[in-house]
C-alpha cells in the first residue's frame, strides 16, 4: 500500500476512533466502579442529539459538547436509578437503556435530518503537523481530538495514583471492603456511573459536531457497542483503550473506503467488518482466563443493609 | 503512629474499657444474644466460646457497629455509646477481624491498609510502602507492602486485615474464629501477635470453639450458650480441656472418639507416581474399612492431589485407581451412590450453591437417586432430605431456606449428610471439620468412623489431633510428596510426624542436600 493511500487511512482511522475513545473510557469508568453500563450505545445517542441540538441554538461547538456530556450523564443517571436505588439488574436495565435513548435521539431528530449545525474544524499544531507522515495523521485534527489524546493519561493517573481512583477501584472490586474501610460504596458507584454516562455522552457528541455537521438518525451506528467490547479487549486498561479504538477507527475508515474504491465485495460484507472483529477481539481476549483485569464485582449489586 | 502511647493510660484492672451491660438481639422469632453482660479489659485477651450459633458473632457484630442491639447498653470508658455504624465503631478503637476478609484481591496490601484513609488526592506510593512496613514490623509481620493481595495465603491475608486495624490505631480488637483458615504455624504466629498488641495495652476479644487455642490464649473466658453467657471464668483457673469441654457443652466431651476396629477389605483407591500440578511422586493404596489420614501444611501438595482424585483435574503422569477402575473409566460413567464422595474444604463454593434452597443443594450430587426418566421426582426427595435434616439436626431444619443462610457447621452436616446418604465406598474428605464446634465435629467424626465399615476414607486435615484420633495410617505430605507413612499404632513414628510435615525428616536422617 502507498504512503498515499496509508497515511489519508491512518488519519481518518484517528478521526472515526475518537468517538469509540471517548466511549470506551467512559464505559470503562463505569464498569471500575462494579456498574456494568450496557446502555452505551443510548447514552451515546442522546449525547450526540443534545450536542447537536445545542449547537445549533447557541452557534457554540464548546458548550454544545459540554451539553452533550451532561446528557449522556442524564441519560446515565437512569441506569444508576434502577440499579443503585432500586437494585435492579444491570443487564437487562443497560439493555433498556440503549433502546430508551436510541428511540428518543430518533424521536426528537428526525425533525432535524439533513441539517447542519456549527461544530469543530481542524486545528493543525503548528511545527507537529508538518512532520511528514505523523503530522497529518496525528496533528492536524480538531480539538476534540487532541483532547481524547490527554484523557487515556488522565484516566490512568486517576485510577493508578489517587485515592479517588483507588476508592472506585475498591468499590468495584469489593464494595463490602470498600464500605468496611469507610467509603460510601454507592457514592462511587454513583460517580462511575454519571462520569461514566458524561464521557460516554461526549463520544456521542463526537459525531455530530466534528465527525460529521449533519444530523441524521443513529449516527453511532454501532460504536456503543463496540465500546463495550473494547473494554473488555483492553482489560480495563486506558492505554489499551487507545490502541484498540484506532484500530475499530481504522476498520470502520477502511471499510469505506474500500466501498469508494468500488471493490466487487457486497457492501453488507464490508458494513460487517467491525462487527466481525468485536468477535474476534472478545474471543481473543477471553482466551487470557486469567488477569484480565475485570472488576471483580462488575454488574453485581450492593445489597442494602438490612 | 508505629508506638501508640497506650501504655500511660492504662487503667486499673477494675475498670473495663467496653463494659455490655444487658445486651439482647433477636432475628425474627430466635433469641440470638439474651440480657448479655460482658467487661473487656485493656491488656487482656477475653475468649468467647461456645459452640456453633450460641450468639459469639451477634454479640460482637453489636459491639463492632454491624447490628444494632434490641435492649442494653455499651459502655466505653464508662461513658454510653451507640455504634449504629462499623465506621462509629472504628472511630472508637474498636475494629474486628472477620473470618471471611474483607480484602481487595486485586489490589497491594499497601492499598488495602490504605484504603479509605483521607491522605489527599495523591496516593504516594512510595510512602504507602514505607507506612506498611513500619507498621508490620513493629508487631513482628513479615507481609510485603507491594504484593498482590491475591497472592497471598491465608494467614498474610489474616495479617493484612490485622494491620488494616493497627494502622486505624484500634485498641479493642476482635478475632472472629481467627485460626480457622490459618495453618497450625500460622495460629502460632497469630498468638504471637496477639501477645505482643495485648503488651501494648490492647484489649483483644477471640471468638472460637477450639478450646486447646482458648486455653493458651486467653485471660478470661466467657462460655456461650443459646444466646445467653453461662459461664465466665479466668484461664488460669481452667485445669485442662477436657474441664473447659465439659463446661461449655455440659456434658463430657470425648476428644479421643471410640474407635472399633473394622477388618480392612478390597483396595479402594490405588495412586501410583502421581506427579504434576506440584506433586512429585505419590504412591499410596486404601482400602476399605480403613481411614487413611494425610497430614501436612497447606500447600503442600492437597489440592492437587485431593482434585485430581475426584476428577477435577486429570492426573499429568501416574495412574490412579478408583474402585478398580482406571482414572478415566471411573469419571466417565459415574453413578450416584456406592461410588465416591467428596466432601470439599470449600463448602460454600464447591459443595454447595449458595443461593439454591437446600432441597437443590442435597439433590446436587443425590438427584440420581430420584429421577424417573427425564423427571426429576421431588417429592420423595422432599420426604428423604427433611428426614436427613432432622436426623443430622441442621438448623433450621426447613428445606427452603437457601444455603448462604447456614451457618458453617450447619452447612458442613447439610454436605456430610448428603454424602453419606450416598453410601459412598470411597470418601474423600478434606479439612470436614474445620469451623465446627467440637460437638459438631466429634458427630462428624463419629459419622466418619462409621462410614469406614463401608468404604474407604482419605482424610485429608490440618489438624492433627483430628488425624490421630480417627486415622489406622497417617500419611505426611510436604513439598508434594509422601514425607512418611505412619501406622497408628507406631508410637515412635508418630513422634515424628511434626517433623516431617515442617519437612525436617529428611535433614535428620541425610545430611546430604
Amino acid at each position: 500500500m502507498t504512503v498515499e493511500i496509508l497515511i489519508p487511512l491512518l488519519t481518518a482511522a484517528v478521526i472515526s476512533g475518537t468517538p469509540i475513545l471517548y466511549a470506551t473510557l467512559g464505559a470503562m469508568f463505569s464498569e471500575k466502579s462494579g456498574v456494568l453500563n450496557l446502555g452505551v450505545e443510548g447514552v451515546m445517542l442522546t449525547g450526540c442529539l443534545t450536542g447537536f441540538l445545542v449547537a445549533k441554538a447557541s452557534g457554540n461547538p464548546v458548550l454544545a459538547f459540554c451539553a452533550a456530556g451532561l446528557a449522556g450523564a442524564l441519560t446515565a443517571s437512569l441506569h444508576g436509578l434502577v440499579c443503585l436505588v432500586f437494585q435492579g439488574n444491570q443487564v437487562v436495565s443497560g439493555l433498556a437503556l440503549t433502546l430508551l435513548g436510541t428511540g428518543l435521539a430518533n424521536y426528537f431528530g428526525t425533525a432535524f435530518v439533513g441539517q447542519a449545525a456549527p461544530g469543530f474544524t481542524p486545528v493543525p499544531i503548528p511545527f507537529l503537523a508538518d512532520i511528514p507522515g505523523l503530522g497529518p495523521v496525528l496533528f492536524n485534527h480538531d480539538p476534540l481530538v487532541y483532547l481524547s489524546y490527554m484523557l487515556p493519561l488522565l484516566f490512568w493517573l486517576f485510577f493508578t495514583y489517587t485515592r479517588f481512583g483507588l476508592n472506585l477501584r475498591a468499590t468495584g472490586e469489593f464494595p463490602g471492603a470498600a464500605a468496611a474501610a469507610g467509603i460510601n460504596a454507592v457514592a462511587y458507584r454513583w460517580a462511575g456511573v454519571l462520569v461514566g454516562g458524561f464521557f460516554m455522552g461526549l463520544g456521542g457528541a463526537y459525531l455530530s459536531l466534528a465527525y460529521t455537521h449533519l444530523w441524521t438518525n443513529n449516527l453511532t451506528a454501532g460504536r456503543g457497542w463496540i465500546a463495550v467490547a473494547l473494554v473488555i479487549f483492553s482489560f480495563w486498561r486506558p492505554g489499551r483503550a487507545v490502541f484498540g479504538a484506532y484500530l475499530f477507527g481504522g476498520i470502520m475508515a477502511l471499510q469505506l473506503r474500500l466501498q469508494a474504491f468500488g471493490t466487487t465485495l457486497p457492501s453488507s460484507l464490508l458494513l460487517m467488518l467491525p462487527y466481525i472483529l468485536t468477535v474476534a477481539v472478545l474471543v481473543f481476549s477471553s482466551l487470557h482466563k486469567k488477569k484480565t483485569g475485570a472488576p471483580a464485582a462488575l454488574g453485581v449489586n450492593i445489597e442494602p443493609r438490612d | 503512629m508505629t508506638n501508640p502511647v497506650i501504655g500511660d493510660q492504662q487503667m486499673p484492672a477494675t475498670h473495663p474499657v467496653i463494659r455490655l451491660d444487658r445486651l439482647s438481639k433477636s432475628f425474627g422469632s430466635v433469641q440470638a444474644n439474651k440480657d448479655i453482660s460482658l467487661e473487656i479489659h485493656r491488656g487482656s485477651v477475653l475468649a468467647l466460646l461456645g459452640e456453633n450459633g450460641a450468639g459469639k458473632s451477634t454479640l460482637m457484630s453489636m459491639l463492632a457497629g454491624q447490628l444494632q442491639p434490641d435492649s442494653g447498653h455499651i459502655y466505653l470508658d464508662g461513658a454510653p455509646v451507640e455504634f449504629t455504624t462499623t465506621d462509629k465503631a472504628l472511630a472508637a478503637g474498636i475494629g474486628m477481624v472477620y473470618q471471611h476478609f474483607k480484602l481487595v484481591e486485586a489490589m497491594t496490601v499497601a492499598e488495602n491498609i490504605l484504603l479509605g484513609q483521607p491522605r489527599g488526592f495523591w496516593l504516594g506510593k512510595a510512602s504507602m510502602g514505607r507506612t506498611v512496613r513500619r507498621l508490620a514490623e513493629a508487631y513482628g509481620m513479615h507481609v510485603k507492602p507491594d504484593a498482590l493481595v491475591a497472592d497471598l495465603s491465608m494467614g498474610e491475608k489474616q495479617q493484612v486485615e490485622i494491620l488494616k486495624l493497627l494502622y486505624r490505631q484500634s485498641s479493642i480488637l476482635i478475632f472472629d474464629e481467627p485460626t480457622a483458615v490459618l495453618t497450625p504455624a500460622e495460629a502460632d504466629s497469630l498468638f504471637a501477635t496477639m501477645r505482643r498488641m495485648t503488651g501494648q495495652g490492647k484489649a483483644i476479644v477471640f471468638i472460637s470453639h477450639k478450646l486447646e487455642e482458648v486455653l493458651s490464649i486467653a485471660d478470661t473466658i466467657a462460655i456461650l450458650k443459646r444466646g445467653e453467657v453461662i459461664d465466665r471464668i479466668s484461664a488460669a483457673s481452667i485445669p485442662s480441656a477436657s474441664e473447659l469441654a465439659r463446661r461449655m457443652v455440659g456434658r463430657p466431651v470425648l476428644l479421643q472418639v471410640n474407635k472399633k476396629p473394622v477388618p480392612t477389605r478390597q483396595v479402594v483407591l490405588k495412586v501410583a507416581g502421581l506427579q504434576g500440578g506440584g506433586l512429585r511422586g505419590i504412591d499410596f493404596e486404601l482400602r476399605q474399612g480403613e481411614i487413611l489420614g494425610l497430614v501436612g501444611v497447606a500447600g503442600n501438595g492437597q489440592k492437587p492431589l485431593v482434585e485430581s482424585l475426584c476428577g477435577l483435574r486429570r492426573p499429568r503422569q501416574g495412574t490412579i485407581r478408583l474402585l478398580g477402575q482406571d482414572w478415566k473409566h471411573f469419571f466417565s460413567r459415574q453413578t450416584w451412590e456406592k461410588t465416591l464422595s467428596y466432601v470439599p474444604e470449600d463448602r460454600q463454593g464447591l459443595a454447595t450453591c449458595p443461593s439454591l434452597d437446600l432441597l437443590d443443594n442435597f439433590l446436587l450430587t443425590t438427584r440420581g437417586g430420584f429421577v424417573r426418566g427425564p423427571w426429576l421426582q421431588k417429592e420423595p426427595a422432599r420426604a428423604r432430605a427433611e428426614k436427613l435434616l432432622i436426623e443430622f439436626d441442621i438448623r433450621p431444619p426447613d428445606l427452603q431456606t437457601f444455603a448462604w443462610q447456614l451457618s458453617g457447621g450447619n452447612l458442613q452436616k447439610l454436605v456430610l449428610a448428603r454424602e453419606f446418604f450416598r453410601k459412598p465406598r470411597l470418601i474423600v474428605a478434606e479439612q470436614p471439620t474445620q469451623g465446627l464446634d467440637i460437638a459438631a465435629a466429634e458427630d462428624v467424626w463419629n459419622l466418619l468412623l462409621q462410614a469406614r465399615e463401608q468404604a474407604g476414607i482419605l482424610l485429608v486435615t490440618g489438624d492433627l489431633v483430628e488425624a490421630l484420633a480417627l486415622s489406622d495410617r497417617i500419611g505426611v505430605l510436604f513439598n508434594g510428596s509422601l514425607a512418611g507413612m505412619i501406622e497408628r499404632d507406631d508410637p515412635k513414628g508418630i513422634e515424628q510426624i511434626p517433623l516431617m510435615m515442617a519437612g525436617l525428616e529428611s535433614e535428620a536422617s541425610s545430611s546430604a542436600p
